[in-house]
């Protein structure tokens, strides 16, 4: 009867330690977002060239929505992936770009400095549109189907891997995944 | 102890360790359900300033995500806190405001889990602590008592009272 009591150490013991096992195999930073499956937010913003741009003039091609600014170390880098990808995938794949909590100064220098895109950049003054698109800090970029549906969100910098296994996925592309 | 060796039975002591322990719980539950009854307690309905307010402090701000967005002044922060406002304004409710947040953002938002597990587990956890830690006591406690006494016979009865007059003469 007195050794039943110590049975009550794994009956406390084993649930606790499953479950912490399971919270620690979570990646704290792998934040999911919420807007998997759902349409992208409408927008109408002006861009860094003047232009006026709609969410609905965006759809018919998939899409990379990449927040960024001047002022983020690892946006240097997704620009060149950014560059390559525009370069590669030519006009089956839409790139646009969201100035993130920064001036159209900082916006042209750095553009200046890292390369010329040849994709818009939509300025975001008040933020609002990153608060409808859930962005926690810059660089975050959604990839979008040609329905306008939200299909994968990317934190931290873009790299040409990510951006064809993407593509690939939403051109149904066989030759997906080969980054060369 | 002296009384006890001589056979006497005196209750006081064991009677205080018997009834301390449920004495203390009820005092626990009683506090823990007045602090319960306190916080989960309907107030006046407040203006929809608190109401921001209260919304702000529970949203976590995205840039800077230790702080609440009441105590972020990061240009986010300030944005949310405009949207809170404006929705407000337009008539949605608390709950209304903070879904919208989610929707965009996820449930990380959210600076207090949604789940009511996360509250209920280690309160059960503290529960089932106390329960057991007195049900330990109180066996630890129970063989003590019932070989503490043991009985006098009449022949040591006898002795006692020789040994006593003895000393007396």
């Amino acid at each position: 009867m007195r050794a039943l009591r110590w049975l009550l150490v794994p009956i406390v013991v084993v649930p606790v330690v499953l479950l912490l096992l399971h919270g620690f195999s979570r990646d704290p930073a792998a934040i999911p977002s919420a807007l998997i499956g759902k349409p992208m937010p409408s927008f109408s913003l002006v861009t860094l060239d003047g232009r006026t741009v709609t969410a609905a003039e965006l759809r018919g091609r998939p899409l990379v929505l990449n927040f960024w600014a001047s002022w983020c170390p690892s946006c240097v880098d997704e620009h060149a992936a950014l560059l390559d990808a525009a370069q590669r995938y030519g006009m089956s794949v839409r790139i646009v770009g969201v100035l993130y909590q920064d001036t159209p100064d900082g916006a042209r220098s750095f553009e200046a400095r890292y390369g010329e895109p040849s994709w818009p950049t939509l300025l975001d003054p008040d933020g609002s549109l990153a608060i409808d698109f859930g962005v926690s800090g810059p660089p975050e970029s959604y990839v979008i189907d040609a329905n306008g549906i939200v299909r994968y969100k990317q934190f931290g910098p873009l790299t040409q891997q990510v951006i064809a296994d993407q593509v690939g996925r939403m051109l149904g592309s066989a030759t997906a995944g080969r980054g060369d | 102890m002296a009384a006890r060796q001589l056979g006497v039975a005196i209750d006081a002591e064991p009677m205080i360790r018997r009834f301390a322990f449920p004495i203390a719980l009820g005092a626990l539950l009683a506090l823990g359900g007045l602090v319960a009854v306190i916080v989960l307690r309907p107030a006046g309905a407040p203006s929809q300033a608190v109401v921001a307010h209260q919304i702000a402090a529970d949203l976590r701000c995205p840039d800077c995500q230790g702080l609440s967005v009441a105590d972020s002044s990061s240009a986010s922060a300030t944005e949310i806190r405009r949207q809170i406002d404006a929705q407000l304004s337009a008539g949605r409710s608390a709950d209304q405001v903070k879904q919208s947040f989610v929707d965009r953002y996820g449930e990380w938002i959210l600076l207090s889990p949604a789940a009511p597990i996360a509250w209920l587990l280690p309160i059960g956890v503290l529960l089932a602590a106390i329960v057991i830690l007195a049900l330990w006591i109180g066996r630890a406690r129970r063989p003590e008592r019932s070989a503490a006494v043991p009985a006098v016979s009449e022949m040591d009865r006898a002795r006692a009272r020789g040994e006593a007059e003895a000393l007396d003469a």
